[in-house]
């Protein structure tokens, strides 16, 4: 028999029958790039696990601590950037109005209620044209258009589903 | 120590005891994968460390149906793999091996001491081999063989599909084989060249 069952078996983990083992005993004795693969399997499965020195937790618990640590500023920082830069914003959004009302608080409160009237009157305006609209774009277009608008709808939902499955059962890992 | 699902859920609830209990329970299997990865006690050390620091991090992304111990080996993995990525171009010497602070566990079946020698000396040639390897083979093969792990373990673990480990195991063993032949031959020719030519 030629060299490449031999090796074969060797790199699989395959259990061999008696007579397998025979053969590849007596092939072993002539072939030392066999014999080489032999004895390697033979270290890889006399393997030890190594241990870390004795207090490894002992010196997790600090790294562990400063990370927390770590993590707490970062985020008091992130809280006080976050505010600051809130109050920067609405100062300067809202600097100009108030500095205007302590002035003349009546000018302010008549320019506020004719803001709140119009915004009023422009939704108000707003909600008649969508209802009238939406009472008459029924008949508007065709059903087979409304058809077309379903189907569409209906695969870039399976399309979402899909993606989101296929996403959330891709392996975890840090 | 307490069952291993609730303390990931304690953990998971940020307890540092509960973590503290998980690393007690881990960190011989971390560190072994760490240190056949990377081949230094020091960065072995360091790895794993920063592998249960990254595994706190990231523990509300845990999924329970996995292994832990799974889990955590694939933070390990891939933690040793970016490492050595990093210094793929720095050298690394061979001679690194068990002197650091890595402790090899005693055997309860040691056989005579002059086998257990020849056995040490052996899984020493091993060590320094898998270093010849690619960190993804290398990998591979010390879940296999250190902690015993399926080929659809190893799979999850790294990433990979079922058919790439077994071909990545196939390769490394071969190449291991052939490595181990080469040294072979280089220790059987430096040992005649310090013989006397009388003998």
């Amino acid at each position: 028999m030629n060299h490449q069952p031999f090796e074969d078996w060797l790199l699989e983990d395959e259990p061999r029958t008696v007579q397998q083992e025979r053969e590849l005993q007596i092939h072993l004795h002539s072939c030392t790039t066999c014999a080489a693969i032999a004895d390697s399997n033979l270290a890889l499965h006399s393997r030890r696990l190594v241990a870390p020195a004795p207090g490894f937790t002992e010196r997790f618990r600090p790294r562990l601590s400063a990370w927390r640590r770590e993590q707490l500023r970062r985020q008091a920082l992130g809280t006080i950037v976050l505010v600051v830069a809130g109050l920067a914003f609405l100062y300067a959004l809202a600097g100009p109005s108030m500095q205007e009302a302590i002035r003349s608080p009546a000018a302010w409160l008549r320019d506020i209620t004719v803001y709140l009237v119009a915004l009023f009157t422009f939704l108000s305006v707003f909600g008649q044209v969508g209802g009238i609209l939406l009472r008459n774009l029924p008949g508007l277009v065709p059903p087979a258009a409304w058809f077309a608008i379903f189907v569409a709808g209906c695969i870039l939902g399976i399309l979402w589903i899909v993606t989101m499955r296929r996403l959330a059962g891709a392996p975890q890992g840090v | 120590m307490k069952d291993e699902s609730s303390l990931v859920v304690q953990a998971q609830h940020g307890s540092e005891a509960a973590f503290t209990q998980l690393v007690e329970a881990y960190q011989t299997h971390v560190y072994n994968l760490c240190y056949r990865m990377l081949g230094e006690a020091e960065s072995a050390e360091d790895a794993s460390q920063e592998t249960f620091l990254r595994a706190f991090q990231h523990l509300h992304r845990y999924d329970h149906v996995r292994p832990f111990a799974t889990w955590l080996l694939s933070i390990a993995a891939h933690y040793c793999i970016d490492r050595l990525r990093r210094r793929r171009f720095s050298f690394v010497s061979m001679d690194q091996g068990d002197d650091g602070d890595g402790l090899e566990l005693p055997d309860p079946d040691a056989p005579r001491p002059e086998v257990e020698a020849l056995r040490h000396e052996q899984r020493e040639q091993m060590q320094g081999l898998l270093l010849h390897l690619s960190s993804v083979d290398r990998a591979a093969v010390v879940l296999r063989y250190w902690h015993d792990c399926s080929e659809a373990e190893i799979a999850d673990t790294l990433h990979l599909t079922v058919s790439a480990v077994k071909s990545r195991l196939h390769r490394a063993r071969r190449e291991l084989g052939r490595l181990w032949h080469e040294e072979g031959m280089r220790n059987n020719a430096g040992r005649r060249r310090h013989e006397s030519p009388a003998f």
